[in-house]
């Protein structure tokens, strides 16, 4: 059955690929002539008023026509007109140096001011060069072009994340500039080590992607089978690091992410300290980290900022959350409706007097509410902000006040649904949150049919789930399931810095050794360093 | 044989969940009344035995399925039918074990729900750990093993505060002579649980470190004797022997009688549920067993989907095996030992060990 499904989607993809640049015919290398380059250029972009053609002369008698060719708001303006233009135009010495001969070396010798400067003939090195903001400068009777990287434009400013706000730790976030992306990494481990491979994917789109890695800690195996998953991605449009994900990733049938997202640099620099790899997109503040794990997504970046101890506490918490936020109305429902003998006699009573006058069975009566709310949580994030607080007004008396009055649900269970609502929202990842909201609604199921019996079954086969996936190659479980025991001082637990010995072993290569030994912190050997500050008398006594 | 590794860790774990799977909820061994916890630590010491006897045959063959090297040993006609009679045997005891959960679980919480519908939720769960391979069942292992020994620390400590336990009930101790708690060691607790083991023959190939194999299944199997026969201590100290023996899950009535600060009570739904994921393992490692058995005999190349037929016969064997639940532990404390597990534990490991022996002898004279 699935073999057969797979047959038929690679014979698609042959399909497609055939068919998708049927018009592209150009000769492959400009021609010597000015004018028929630049013809070629403006059949080629439709004659797009964005793609700037700048033709002036130089040299003698201003015999050498020259065109600098580039697209506004993709490259520095600044530069291009106070420099590359300037410089060609006004500088006298070069006027009369410029012949017919060689100019282009010339050019690139004396009259260029910029950093990245190399030539090209064929056109479609051309056209993505001059896509992705550099400028051309066309030579008549010259069938080669200098591209200078004056890639520039407008860009958002380093601003917080939005996402994974922490109270204390950096405030810089991503933007969607991959280059700012990269710097903003690199600023943060400065070592030569830190590699970057850069590849462009999507045929139409030309994304800019980059692979990031520190050299001699990761493990070389992932690196090389992200390269290869990445160079093996062939669609028409990369428009977000979503897009590479789901191309990427090794099972598709599971709600359960299997790469890390975030926004903010220092994750990515302290993943790439445990041997990760990231993966930059061009145009998305999000960067992916593989291979993933499961417990990933219960730690924030904060963990290693405060105490170990609270942030252990708060590990545990998260991980209480998660289940929480999981089987709350499951085992409501399953307690109400199979097992009302496991509640305490008092509490039984409460409840069952409260439910006397709501008119559906418990499972109908959770499914109504949670559903009700993933609809208010839906509008609250895709309305416009200044509806949102109308939406949140409505959405409290909703849920809270009139439905309960109107003897439709059971107080009991607003209180179910707003703590699993408010343990949704604290998971620190979103992706495992919006997971467990999926999955939540099937322990429902679960409960309402089979009661607790359900609900086991459903932890079993989810336990048997996670630990069926895989993130390029690691165990999604790990270092939990299998089990290691040097790794585990950074899982549900967070170690002290001083303990951190080793990085995960399954996620980095070779080299596991953390830190070097005696880090623990010690006081004093003896008191004296104390008493002597005394004995001078400087102390504020 | 699936190419899959286990850790010497998982094995341990995966061999405790086994012994422990439906030992649990029986009253085991409970023909020697209070010393019933003397039987079942006799039984654990000749199951070590007993195991130390299926290591041996595994050091023979380290890389092949008993199902393979029975054929080696006997040649292939005789091989291929008796490790086809391994493959029923262990179906058998997975229906067998499959029977006392559902009856478990349609006694205690679900009186209305057929046992056919109950066993079936069971096997489906089972049948998409097995399909998915050993690997992932052991780590699964890993990470549920930790859910129960936080439920089985609690449920003592909560059994132990509310002040249940009347040491006296287990007195005096061998009131009938030794040779009564011999007779129950040698009939009952021998095979079942220790005996049992004879199916991780079938998952010793996968484990990483060979060697290991030996220390770790005694390990385990001490701790779970140990296990096993505290809490049949408990129960009999909470219960007294006669409701012990008169009650089909002795352990769950223990719990019952949890009351704690009157909130704490009935707290067996949550122990009946964890024991659940116990006895899923019992049943996932056999199912597992015959699974890869199976594939290996007749030479399947994909194993995983062999669990879809072997599970619906399980489920099927599991309400058919028997007309009632007294009938059921009839046959399985009278005619199962004798017919099944004697021969099948003991007997036939102990001719194939002795010709292995005597094979490799001949091959080192030459």
């Amino acid at each position: 059955m699935l073999g057969f499904f797979k047959k038929r989607q690679k014979k698609k993809a042959n399909g497609l690929n055939d068919k998708r640049h049927p018009e592209i015919d150009w000769l492959n290398t400009i021609d010597a002539s000015l004018s028929i380059n630049l013809e070629i250029i403006k059949e080629k972009t439709g004659n797009s008023p964005d793609v700037i053609i700048r033709e002036l002369s130089m040299g003698l008698n201003d015999s050498v026509r020259t065109a600098i060719v580039y697209i506004e708001g993709m490259v520095d303006d600044q530069s291009i007109k106070d420099f590359l233009i300037e410089s060609l135009m006004k500088n006298q010495n070069l006027q009369e140096k410029v012949t017919q001969q060689e100019p282009l070396g010339l050019l690139k010798k004396k009259a260029v001011p910029f950093g990245d400067v190399v030539t090209g003939r064929e056109w479609d090195q051309l056209f993505s060069s001059l896509m992705a903001g550099e400028a051309l400068i066309f030579i008549d009777g010259t069938a080669e072009v200098l591209i200078i990287d004056t890639r520039g434009g407008e860009k958002r400013a380093i601003e917080e994340p939005s996402s994974q706000v922490v109270v204390r730790g950096p405030r810089d976030g991503f933007t969607e500039d991959i280059r700012t992306n990269i710097s903003l990494v690199r600023r943060r481990i400065r070592n030569p080590s830190l590699w970057v491979e850069p590849m462009k994917i999507g045929q139409t789109t030309k994304t800019e992607v980059a692979i990031m890695y520190i050299n001699d800690v990761a493990n070389e195996k992932v690196v090389k089978e992200v390269r290869r998953r990445l160079k093996q991605i062939n669609v028409d449009s990369i428009l977000e690091s979503g897009y590479v994900e789901q191309l990427i990733e090794d099972q598709t049938f599971t709600t359960f992410p299997t790469l890390y997202h975030t926004e903010r640099p220092d994750a990515v620099a302290g993943n790439l300290m445990e041997g990760r790899v990231a993966i930059f997109v061009d145009g998305t503040p999000f960067v992916l980290l593989a291979p993933a794990v499961f417990i990933q997504f219960f730690q924030s970046v904060e963990d290693y900022y405060t105490r170990f101890d609270l942030a252990t506490a708060l590990r545990f918490l998260r991980i209480l959350i998660f289940f929480i936020s999981l089987i709350a109305p499951a085992a409501y429902v399953a307690a109400t409706t199979f097992h009302q003998e496991m509640i305490p006699t008092q509490l039984l009573i409460t409840v069952a007097a409260q439910r006397e006058a709501v008119p559906f069975p418990s499972f109908i009566e959770a499914l109504l509410m949670e559903i009700t709310f993933e609809i208010l949580r839906e509008a609250g994030i895709r309305m416009p902000r200044a509806v949102g607080s109308a939406i949140s007004i409505v959405g409290a008396i909703v849920i809270g006040q009139a439905a309960v009055q109107a003897g439709i649900v059971s107080p009991a269970m607003v209180i179910i649904v707003s703590i699993t609502a408010i343990a949704s929202f604290a998971t620190p990842s979103y992706s495992v949150a919006i997971s467990a909201r999926l999955i939540r609604f099937l322990f429902m199921v679960a409960a309402a049919t089979f009661g607790f019996y359900g609900i086991i079954l459903g932890i079993i086969m989810l336990t048997v789930h996670l630990c069926s996936l895989r993130s390029f190659g690691v165990p999604y479980m790990s270092p939990l399931a299998p089990f290691t025991l040097v790794n585990n001082s950074d899982t549900i637990i967070r170690a002290p810095w001083w303990a951190f010995w080793q990085r995960p072993r399954l996620i980095s290569g070779e080299n596991t050794v953390r830190e070097g030994s005696r880090q623990k912190p010690r006081p004093p050997m003896n008191r004296e360093m104390v008493s002597r500050s005394n004995e001078k008398g400087d102390s504020n006594e | 044989m699936e190419k899959a590794k286990i850790s010497a860790y998982q094995l341990f774990v995966l061999v405790l969940l086994f012994e422990l799977g439906s030992a649990l909820i029986l009253p085991l061994a409970i023909g020697a009344k209070q010393d019933a916890w003397l039987a079942i630590l006799l039984g654990m010491i000749g199951g070590g035995g007993i195991f130390l006897m299926y290591d041996r045959l595994f050091r023979f063959y380290p890389d092949i399925l008993p199902t393979e090297y029975v054929q080696k040993i006997i040649g292939k006609t005789l091989g291929r039918i008796l490790a086809f009679f391994y493959l029923l045997y262990f179906a058998y005891i997975a229906a067998r074990i499959m029977r006392d959960f559902g009856v478990m679980l349609v006694t205690f919480a679900y009186p209305d729900t057929p046992l056919f519908i109950i066993n079936a939720l069971l096997v489906i769960v089972v049948v998409y750990t097995v399909h998915k391979g050993v690997e992932v069942l052991a780590r699964s292992g890993e990470l549920l093993f930790v859910l129960i020994v936080v439920v089985a620390v609690a449920g003592f400590i909560l059994v132990l505060v509310s002040g249940l336990i009347d040491p006296s009930n287990l007195k005096p101790v061998l009131e009938e002579r030794i040779s009564s708690v011999l007779k129950v060691t040698l009939t009952e607790t021998l095979y079942f649980p220790f005996g049992e083991t004879v199916v991780f023959a079938m998952l010793l190939p996968y484990l990483n470190h060979p060697f290991k194999a030996r220390k770790i299944g005694l390990l385990a199997i001490g701790l779970s004797g140990v296990i096993l026969a505290s809490v049949m201590a408990i129960n009999i100290s909470v219960l007294g022997v006669s409701l012990t023996s008169r009650s089909q899950f002795p352990l769950l009535t223990t719990i019952q009688m949890i009351q704690v600060a009157e909130f704490l009570e009935r707290l067996d739904i949550f122990f009946m549920l964890t024991l659940v994921v116990a006895g899923f393992f019992k049943i996932s490692i056999l199912l597992y067993a015959v699974v890869t058995g199976t594939a290996n005999l007749f030479q399947i190349e994909n194993p995983s989907r062999l669990a879809y037929p072997i599970g619906l016969v399980i489920l099927i064997l599991s309400v058919t095996i028997a007309s009632n639940f007294a009938e059921h532990l009839q046959e399985g404390l009278q005619l199962v030992p004798v017919f099944l597990h004697i021969p099948f534990q003991i007997v036939i490991p102990l001719f194939l060990l002795t010709l292995a022996f005597l094979k490799t002898k001949r091959k080192q004279g030459q």
